[in-house]
């Protein structure tokens, strides 16, 4: 893998879900650190940085929606995708406004979750001077 | 039997407007023609009686003359009685009688059945007072008229001559002038009566029983009915008024009908989409809560197929649990694409009429509630881009709510301008939605009992309601606002608990260039 060890932090408060997603970003050779909920987020976003945040939307306590200005100003470098609800075209559109890279529909395949990741990477290379 | 004629002739001049006129007519007629006539035949008979009498007169003078000539020549009784028999062939004579100054009868002559004459009163005072008298007088063969002449006697006193005439002929003739008149009177009314029926029937009660007829059909509720009354008097004039009545009644009725079958669409369609609504909002709760869980399967699946290889063993088991959740993925796909509202379209529109079909929707609603209804919408306000149909059902929700929140005898008021209406201190907000364009904002607002801060964070989530359990959906607010947000609009609440709550809504004008949006890209791409 010619590419560097890029960094992503998992934030979903399904243990299961996690862990897939645990699995197939390490197996695709990233780093991935996970999360359970915003706070514990907030504490892996202090210790580190990364480059990437894979958020659920519907978490309890603040949501995905809620975190991401503070996370896109705290950290402007990390890209965010955040993942909801097949359907839930209004938060998609808050989410965009918010600064989202990206946007998932649950249930999605792990292709598109690479694409996804992808585009955001690239997009992040892209931007970066 | 003769109680029941009389009562039938009673209902007949209760009811019948025809037969009380006739009755009415013949009467004054037959009082009228009848004091005339009965004057006219009194005169007429005087008349005949002054006749008889002149006649009598004139006789009893020439007579007198002839008697005196005779007496004076000498005559002797016979003579005379020779001479007055050849006079009594006269027609209706009934007697001659001459008398001398004594009163004793010298001469006389009778018609057959004449009764003998005898010298009495009218005789004596005839010859006392020198002049002539006559009277009337009855006798076995009817009433005769007397007629008493003196004249001179030889020697220089006075003798009489009496001429009795009867009256049968005379009476005779008054009797054919009675008969006439009333034969002749009773034509004229039977012919009088005729004319009036016929007049009647022809003008008044024909016509008014059409009328009636029309006015009962009208009275069942056959508003088409019309009346044919080709005339230009006071009853074509009625069945003329009559027609435009019920033109206008069918009219009235019509638009009714139409109103009400508007009413029922625009219910029907506001339940159908609120059930759609439901459906919709319960079949998006499903996929968010299986979202993830399938994610996991299809998720571990797709990890496993990629590290299985093509002819293992257990292939076939790996392919049915990813092309099952790819399965589960359509249905829930498919369920989301079936209950989500359909999109707008979105042309310029004016918006009062779109608040104004809101408004007379609920207006029997706010009436039953107590609750004025004030649409306070300036003339001349922009044109918006929306689809009415959409916009509408915003405002039905909205309006619906502040009736629900308003007391008896509160307001609620439907305004346009730019400026929030609550006073600025004290009042709580939620903004959803986010307009880049110049909008046209659309205020309701209510006096009623408002919503706390805490209360109006959530008013937008679907399922919240502050109304009692299952009197509101909860939806309301949740749908008004994905309509507002899909018009690229804003949606607004203000409130005051205990004050009132007013709800702004932005939506873009018509001639504002509409900015590109990233909706289509997701309802098509994804």
């Amino acid at each position: 893998m010619a590419r560097q060890r890029r960094s992503i932090l998992v934030v979903d408060d399904d243990a299961e879900m996690r862990a897939l997603l645990l699995d197939v970003l390490r197996n695709e050779g990233y780093d991935v650190v996970e999360a359970k909920d915003g706070t514990e987020a907030v504490l892996a976003l202090r210790a580190r940085a990364f480059d990437l945040i894979l958020m659920d939307k519907n978490m309890p306590g603040p949501s995905g929606l809620d975190l991401l200005p503070g996370f896109r100003r705290v950290c402007p470098d990390s890209q965010v995708i955040l993942m909801t609800a097949f359907g839930d075209v209004p938060s998609y559109m808050e989410a965009v406004e918010k600064g989202a890279a990206e946007y998932l529909f649950k249930p999605f395949r792990m292709e598109e979750l690479r694409a996804a990741i992808a585009k955001a990477l690239q997009f992040d290379a892209q931007s970066r001077p | 039997m003769r109680g029941q004629w009389m009562r039938a002739i009673g209902n007949r001049l209760r009811h019948n407007l025809t037969t009380r006129l006739i009755l009415l007519l013949v009467l004054a007629l037959m009082v009228i023609t009848g004091i005339n006539d009965y004057t006219r035949l009194v005169s007429e008979r005087e008349q005949l009686v002054m006749q008889t009498r002149e006649d009598e007169r004139i006789f009893a003078e020439t007579l007198a003359l002839a008697v005196r000539y005779n007496l004076r020549r000498g005559r002797t009784t016979e003579e005379l009685e020779g001479l007055l028999e050849e006079i009594v062939a006269r027609p209706g004579l009934a007697a001659v009688v001459i008398y001398d100054p004594d009163a004793g009868v010298v001469a006389r002559t009778l018609a057959s059945g004449s009764e003998v004459p005898t010298p009495d009163e009218l005789v004596r005072r005839s010859l006392t007072q020198r002049e002539a008298v006559s009277a009337v007088a009855d006798s076995p063969s009817g009433r005769i008229l007397r007629y008493v002449q003196p004249f001179r006697w030889p020697g220089g006193r006075v003798g009489a001559i009496e001429v009795q005439q009867t009256l049968r002929e005379m009476e005779r003739q008054f009797r054919r002038a009675v008969r006439t008149t009333i034969i002749s009177r009773l034509l004229v009314l039977a012919l009088f009566v005729l004319s009036i029926v016929i007049l009647t029937r022809w003008n008044i009660a024909r016509p008014i029983r059409a009328l009636i007829a029309a006015a009962r059909a009208v009275g069942r509720g056959d508003l088409a009915q019309r009346i044919e009354v080709p005339r230009q008097d006071e009853i074509g004039d009625l069945a003329a008024e009559f027609n435009r009545m019920a033109e206008n009644l069918q009219a009235a009725n019509a638009e009714l009908v139409r109103q009400a079958e508007e009413r029922l669409r625009l219910e029907q369609e506001v339940q159908q989409t609120q059930k759609l609504a439901t459906v919709g909002m319960l079949a998006a709760e499903v996929a968010h809560e299986i979202g993830t869980p399938l994610n996991v399967i299809s998720g571990r699946a797709e990890v496993l197929d990629r590290v299985v290889p093509r002819d293992h063993p257990e292939r076939r088991n790996l392919d049915v649990i990813l092309s099952q959740a790819e399965r589960i993925k359509g249905i829930i796909r498919a369920l989301l694409d079936y209950t989500r509202p359909r999109r707008p379209t979105l042309r310029p529109e004016p918006i009062l009429p779109i608040v104004g079909r809101v408004a007379s929707l609920l207006m029997e609603r706010s009436q039953r509630r107590g609750v004025r209804l004030h649409l306070e919408l300036p003339i001349g306000l922009p044109s918006v881009m929306a689809d009415p149909e959409h916009l509408q059902q915003v405002f039905l929700n909205l309006v619906l709510n502040a009736l629900d929140a308003s007391e008896k005898g509160g307001t609620v008021r439907i305004t346009a301008g730019p400026d929030p209406d609550l006073p600025s201190d004290g009042r709580a907000g939620i903004l959803r939605g986010k307009a880049d364009v110049p909008t046209l904002a659309i205020h309701v607002i209510d006096g009623g009992k408002g919503l706390s801060a805490e209360d109006l964070n959530h008013v937008f989530e679907p399922f919240f309601s502050t109304k009692g359990r299952g009197q509101g959906t909860g939806l309301g607010l949740a749908i008004a606002e994905e309509i507002v947000r899909a018009h690229r609009g804003e949606i607004e609440m203000l409130s005051i608990p205990g004050k009132g709550t007013e709800v702004i809504v932005r939506i873009p004008l018509a001639d504002a260039s509409p900015a590109p949006t990233p909706q289509q890209a997701v309802q098509h791409g994804r």
